[in-house]
């Protein structure tokens, strides 16, 4: 009956049914999310991992393009409980591996206990765990994939106009859509740069705001984004999400850590130091600010006290390692587009000058 | 901070329709979490079936009616600081209200805590709730009304200017369809969607000409939007979380409490779900709530990527709701809305369940919730159970699985309902219109039926508007039964149907296959944790729910997967069987009763583990136990639980009839696995006896115990005979009884045939009691506890109602007041007879009948009606009114310590406690509001005072329903049951009343009550008593409770009596010693 297999890092072949057919292997990750199963498979910050649903029943509403964050399916496969043709379909036609009915909650609690881990996926009528193993035996750590950039990025500059309230550079090392028309929205023109721009083509965009997106994989690697912030330290406001706010840190100065198996989910508490108020919000990384250098933590997890916002006056930077352009998740945090406009405006006097 | 603070805690009084045991959860839990804060608690409540009025449960506990006459006593005498007013359902909040708007808070310096009155206000008018939501630009359904003004009537109202002014209405909402309501019309008639113009103006003139007030309300049409309700928690700084969403799976229109509830929403996309989350913390911001509350949407899917949504309406409270959405979540709602009311923030308060988390977290789940309602569909032959905008269920069952399929199957199963209708009788027609069109507690299994026949997802989605996305997965169900039938049981295994319905199912379709054979052959079932997280924490609350292993698991390698439990084996264990959805016959009480087993057991350092799966209870709290598992009862799935906990006993005496009916196919089930656990107590035999009415009487006659003669009959002719033997009036009913379902006084022959054939229809399975009929006895209750030799009774109840009313319907009063010494000493004789001819260990409930009790000094006639060696509903009552605690003695004796060991006393109360029943015919219209032999009751209440006049009376007051000692009176005493006005009896009565009240001369009594000219009725017709339901008057439909009326009228100017619980005065002293 059983057509499908994973293969864990801890030796483990679990059988399943393939709902997407196709061999790959990946980051074995879960997200806690119940809804925005569209978004999160395709948000880029996924590439080169397995997402495992910990919701039991993903597709229930369907898939429609306009909920997507990126024009792809980014995960390398993906595992639920149970999933519904819609899904399944969907991902069988971006050539995807999907598998379900296993017990998505061990996979979890494994995850949670032993860490993010490598696996392999068969899935598909000739399908065998050895299939599997082999593909599990491949698999290379994250920090291996020292070019995952490349496969997230636009290749060319895009310009995404907003109106003339800002212009914004943003080193695209995997941008969700939902940050792009995050800061649209607010009347930034958003200029779109390949992760492995240099600073000259910074230059040439006139930016009001150095904008480093979330991403898939270790900050060192994004060695490019970093110099592009080192280079203009001081000198023009930044702002950072996620795998951002890592690459802005270790630039200044700071350091970054892998963490044992990440936040992923839409339900991570995050308190501001300055109010004291706890917000809800979209996390998904496995990396995280160690030593955050010459930046000021304003806001931590409630649950672990890992850091959430980092700030600096003198430098003009403010980033966040949570998500607040949300999709999915909660929109509590979406000030902080308003906080990058407000950074330009302190920018545009002096350039002015 | 809030070190020394006094906090006094309002209850909700007694249960019923659409408030239930939730609020003993949520205020017990809540007293526990302002102790934890260093608080004093003092807790009002006149229920005494609750645990939150346990004497442990606060430091002081008031058993009061819930008036402010009796809470402005309890402040004078405890001075509190302040008043949490959101824990105790509309109750609470009303008589907060009330007291604020009487000064008496502010006389006496006692601050509302948590959310403050004005929100509540603002919520609760329409009007202004509206308007406030417009100002936020929150949608709201559109709303216009139609009207005539002063010199207009509809007859000189020209056709032309009634369609311009439907047409500005319907273009005001947005148009075709509208929902057309007349306001002021009795029973709302006239209400409902329009989607055709014409017809809408025909409405409207009919509407306008029916309405006392020439008004129709245009409301835009949300009906077949889906429903949702957002669980929504703040904090003082502001702090806001969604603790999580729930969605109805029968659509817009249906009461929350009626629908069949699903969490987390299963059809709402991300930027939908968002929306309504920034709505959700919008409204309660603008609000001010602190602690938590509800709020109800619709939305539908227009095409945008997040839909459509209208905020429907706001609880500023715990709810029902609340209570659920703790349970499917393992968020503590209470506890934090009662740390949030002292001043915590939320992430200052723990996650207890992860031990690693605060409050200030949204729950993550991994797995379905599934609430299916319970109605009291079998009680009440004259209502009409379509479901809509007002509840008519008692309780719920709640159901946690990893598919839709298997979560639903649960909750179905837990519910304990079986659809009386036989739908192989039923034509498609009829399937259609009744079952699946018009919403009824029997759709779900119409739906199964439906796809039996071969309906499609299309048509049943079209008959029901309920979403396709539940319609196909009911179909799955359906299929997997039917497959199952066919011999492939996989399907149904995962579907959640146990290895016994499998085996059912396989049999009734020519399958024979054993349970063991299903069992080798289907994925097993094993244990996961409830905890908020997802898995994402490692959690250490032993929250558990079973659900089947994927089917592929079998075959690899399944270290880890197989169980989460984590107990201790060497620990002594036992797992105590709960009673299931609160309904009629079987409430709170039990639930009371099983928690006071696990104290005991804990008490003694036995592990305690509970099975049950009623939302709303303190039972299926999670830190109630040592292990909580959220499971339908079935002898399998409690098997389940003793095999995986390795639990020495299990105890099935606590869980009213539904725990005990399942002790004897459990005791097969533990041998069939050959598990080393016994059922704890009184033998599962010993039960069976006791329900079987024959054997019962010949032990009876064996022991010299006298009862009203009687017998089983099997068939008409049978029934006849014997009723002719014992002579009319006989006691009819079917032998195995829940709240005396069926039962029944008949005078002659021919009432006798028709109730056979009508109501029971005999068989020799199904056999009918018939029993003599003792007219002028007073009926007693006797709840003792015996340990196999010893027996300690715990109280003497002597009922107010004569026979004719069944005994979970009668007042009741503690010490009883018309036996004589002599007659007592029998009592006790005749218990203590009986407690070890059944060999009891535990529990007995014994009701008898005393005759000629007219001379205390004689020893009257004691007859036995009815033994039962259980948990029954007077446990509680009888515990409060004596402070002997009985369930935590008999779950002791069980677990094989003696009376003598315990060193326990008997007590009698000085004062006079009454129990009176609180009934539900404003909640069902149509309803027969005669107390009969059937009964009818939700709930009860306890007035306690020094005399009987005044216990009786607060009772009442405590029942919502006051005695007014005043005003105009009907004394009808035209019916047999009341005496003749001619006989002494009769003329007392009518002088009784007359001497405090006016009475009425009206020649058309029905129009008199309806204008309000009406204060009080004693009468039996039918009619008038349903009209004094629907004006609120007091009745009184039985001479002996007309009489106990008067009695209270007598003492109404004696002083209230507050006094806490625990300084009642009680000596210590045996019954009938």
């Amino acid at each position: 009956m059983s057509d499908a297999y994973i293969a864990l890092a801890d030796g483990r072949v679990l059988e399943a049914r393939t709902r997407a057919p196709g061999r790959t292997r990946g980051e074995l990750v879960f997200t806690t999310a119940y809804t925005g199963y569209e978004e999160s498979l395709t948000d880029p910050s996924y590439a080169e991992q397995v997402l495992t649903f910990s919701y039991p029943l993903i597709g229930n509403y369907g898939v429609r393009a306009e909920r997507f964050e990126s024009d792809s399916v980014q995960p390398r496969a993906a595992i639920a409980r149970e999933m519904t043709d819609d899904v399944a379909e969907w991902l069988e036609s971006e050539g995807v591996p999907a598998i379900d009915h296993l017990d998505t909650r061990e996979i979890v609690t494994t995850v949670r206990e032993e860490g993010a881990m490598a696996c392999g996926i068969a899935a598909g009528e000739d399908a065998t765990p050895e299939d599997a193993i082999e593909e599990m035996e491949a698999c290379e750590p994250m920090s291996a994939h020292v070019d995952i950039g490349a496969g997230v990025s636009v290749s060319e500059p895009t310009v995404h106009e907003g109106g003339d309230e800002a212009t914004i550079a943003l080193l695209d090392c995997g941008a969700k859509g939902s940050i792009i028309s995050s800061l649209t929205e607010r009347g930034a023109d958003v200029h779109v740069l390949p992760y492995d721009a240099t600073p000259e083509d910074v230059a040439a965009v006139e930016p009001d705001v150095l904008f480093v997106s979330n991403g898939p994989g270790d900050p060192e690697n994004f060695v490019a984004a970093q110099e592009v912030v080192d280079a203009y330290a001081g000198d023009l406001p930044m702002a950072g999400i996620c795998l951002g706010q890592q690459v802005i840190t270790s630039a200044l100065g700071g350091s970054t850590e892998k963490m044992s198996f990440g936040h992923r989910g839409v339900n991570q508490p995050v308190k501001d130091l300055r109010t004291d108020k706890v917000v809800m919000t979209t996390q998904n990384h496995g990396y995280t600010v160690a030593d955050t250098g010459p930046l000021e933590v304003t806001q931590v997890n409630v649950n672990d006290d890992t850091v959430e916002g980092l700030d600096s006056a003198e430098l003009d930077v403010i980033t966040r390692q949570y998500h607040p352009e949300a999709n999915p998740g909660p929109h509590d945090s979406l000030g902080f587009f308003d906080e990058v406009l407000e950074l330009a405006e302190s920018r545009q006097p002096v350039a002015a000058d | 901070m809030s070190e020394d603070r006094t906090i006094l805690l309002i209850g909700s009084g007694p249960i019923q329709i659409g408030q239930a045991a939730e609020f003993d959860y949520s205020g017990a839990q809540a007293c526990r979490a302002l102790q934890e804060e260093g608080a004093r608690v003092v807790l009002v409540n006149s229920n005494p079936a609750t645990i939150m009025t346990d004497p442990e449960t606060a430091d002081r506990v008031y058993i009061e009616p819930i008036t402010p006459e009796a809470i402005a006593e309890v402040i004078r005498l405890e001075e509190p600081d302040g008043v949490i007013a959101g824990l105790g359902g509309q109750t609470g909040l009303n008589v907060t209200a009330e007291l604020a708007e009487q000064g008496i808070l502010e006389e006496h310096d006692v601050d509302v805590m948590g959310t403050p009155l004005d929100t509540i206000y603002a919520t609760e008018d329409r009007d202004l709730f509206r308007q406030r939501m417009e100002n936020l630009g929150q949608p709201v359904p559109k709303s216009t009304t139609i009207s005539l003004d002063d010199d207009e009537s509809v007859t000189d109202f020209d056709e032309g200017a009634l369609r311009e002014r439907v047409q500005a209405a319907v273009d005001e909402v947005g148009g075709l369809p509208v929902i057309a309501r007349t306001t002021y019309t009795l029973g709302g008639s006239g209400s409902g969607v329009v989607d055709d113009f014409e017809e809408l103006v025909e409405r409207v003139r009919k509407g306008l000409r029916l309405s006392r007030n020439a008004e129709v309300l245009i409301t835009e049409s949300i009906s077949g939007w889906v429903e949702l309700e957002y669980e929504v928690m703040r904090d003082a700084d502001d702090s806001c979380i969604i603790i999580c969403n729930m969605e109805n799976i029968d659509p817009m229109g249906i009461h929350t409490g009626e629908s069949t509830v699903v969490t987390p929403s299963q059809v709402i996309p991300d930027d939908g779900h968002q929306e309504m989350r920034d709505a959700a913390l919008e409204v309660i911001r603008d609000l001010g709530i602190q602690g938590g509350c509800n709020i109800q949407f619709a939305w539908h899917d227009d095409g945008t990527p997040g839909g459509e949504y209208r905020v429907v309406e706001v609880n500023p409270r715990v709810s029902r709701s609340s209570a659920l959405a703790s349970k499917a979540t393992g968020y503590p709602i209470a506890r934090v809305t009662a740390k949030v009311a002292l001043g915590k923030r939320l992430h200052e308060i723990d996650n207890e369940i992860t031990g690693e988390t605060t409050a200030a977290f949204e729950p993550a789940i991994d797995y379905v919730v599934t609430k299916v309602p319970r109605w009291p569909i079998d009680k009440f032959d004259d209502v009409d159970f379509e479901l809509g905008t007002a509840m008519k269920s008692t309780g719920e069952a709640m159901s946690i699985g990893r598919t839709f399929e298997e979560s639903l199957t649960k909750a179905l199963r837990s519910s304990e309902y079986d659809p009386a209708v036989d739908f192989a009788e039923v034509s498609d027609g009829k399937l259609e219109t009744e079952y699946l069109e018009r919403p009824s507690p029997d759709r779900p299994y119409a739906m199964f039926e439906a796809f039996d026949r071969g309906y499609s997802v299309d048509d049943v989605v079209d008959l029901t508007d309920i979403h396709r996305w539940y319609v196909e997965r009911f179909e799955n169900v359906a299929d997997a039964t039917a497959a199952a039938a066919e011999g492939d049981f996989t399907a149904a295994a995962m579907a959640g149907r146990t290895n016994a319905e499998i085996a059912a199912v396989a049999g009734d379709g020519g399958t024979t296959a054993d349970v063991g054979e299903v069992e080798s052959t289907v994925p097993e079932r094993t244990f996961k944790q409830v905890d908020t997280c997802a898995g994402e924490f490692e959690a250490s609350t032993p929250y558990y729910y079973s659900a089947r292993l994927p089917e592929f698991l079998a075959g690899a390698d399944t270290a880890g997967a197989a169980n989460e439990v984590r107990v201790d084996p060497d620990v002594e264990s036992v797992v105590v069987v709960g009673g299931g959805p609160i309904r009629i016959g079987q409430g709170v009480e039990f639930d009371y009763c099983a928690v006071h087993a696990v104290r005991a057991l804990r008490e003694l350092g036995i592990d305690a583990h509970v099975v049950n799966n009623n939302p709303e209870t303190v039972s299926t709290d999670y830190d109630t136990s040592d292990g909580l598992f959220f499971e339908p009862i079935s002898a399998e799935e409690i098997a389940d639980v003793i095999e995986t906990t390795d639990a020495d006993g299990v105890m099935v005496q606590f869980g009213g009839q539904t725990s005990v009916n399942v002790g004897e196919p459990l005791k097969e089930e533990i041998e069939r696995r050959g598990l080393d656990c016994s059922v704890l107590g009184t033998s599962v035999e010993a039960m069976d006896l006791a329900e079987d009415r024959d054997r019962f009487n010949v032990l009876m006659d064996e022991i010299g115990v006298d009862q009203p003669e009687g017998g089983t009959a099997t068939s008409r002719e049978e029934a006849l005979d014997l009723a002719h033997r014992i002579g009319y009036p006989v006691l009819v009913r079917p032998s195995y009884v829940l709240g005396g379902r069926a039962m029944r006084v008949v005078e002659d022959d021919e009432e006798l045939e028709r109730y056979i054939e009508e109501a029971v229809r005999v068989s020799p399975d199904k056999p009918i009691l018939v029993d003599q009929f003792l007219a002028d006895a007073v009926e007693l209750d006797v709840d003792a506890v015996a340990d196999g030799e010893d027996v300690l009774i715990g109280g003497v109840m002597e009922h107010v109602e004569s026979a004719g009313v069944h005994s979970g319907d009668s007042a009741c009063m503690i010490p009883p007041r018309s036996l004589g010494d002599a007659t007592l000493e029998r009592v006790r004789e005749v218990t203590e007879d009986i407690a070890r001819a059944l060999d009891t260990v535990g529990l007995l409930n014994v009701q008898l009948a005393v005759t000629g009790v007219h001379d205390p000094d004689e020893r009257a006639e004691v007859y036995v009606l009815e033994a039962n060696p259980r948990s029954s509903r007077t446990v509680p009552f009888v515990s409060k009114a004596t402070g002997v605690p009985i369930a935590k003695l008999a779950a002791k004796v069980m677990t094989d310590r003696s009376l003598a060991d315990l060193d326990v006393d008997e007590q009698i109360p000085e004062h006079r406690s009454v129990k009176e029943v609180v009934l539900p015919f404003d909640r069902l219209p149509g309803s027969d509001p005669r107390l009969g032999p059937e009964m009818k009751s939700t709930g009860e209440v306890m007035g306690t005072a020094r005399s009987f006049g005044k216990a009786y009376d607060k009772a009442q007051d405590a029942t919502g329903k006051p005695i007014p000692d005043s005003g105009t009176a009907v004394v009808d005493l035209s019916a047999e049951e009341f005496p003749d006005p001619d006989t002494a009896e009769g003329e007392a009565l009518v002088e009784g009343f007359s001497e405090h009240f006016q009475l009425s001369t009206a020649t058309d009594l029905i129009e008199a009550a309806r204008r309000g000219e009406i204060d009080l009725i004693v009468s039996r017709q039918r009619e008038l008593l349903e009209v004094a339901v629907e004006e609120e008057i007091t009745y009184f439909s039985t001479h002996a409770s007309a009489k106990a009326a008067l009695e209270a009228i007598d003492h109404a100017d004696d002083d209230l009596d507050v006094m806490a619980v625990s300084d009642r005065p009680k000596r210590v002293e045996n019954w009938g010693e």
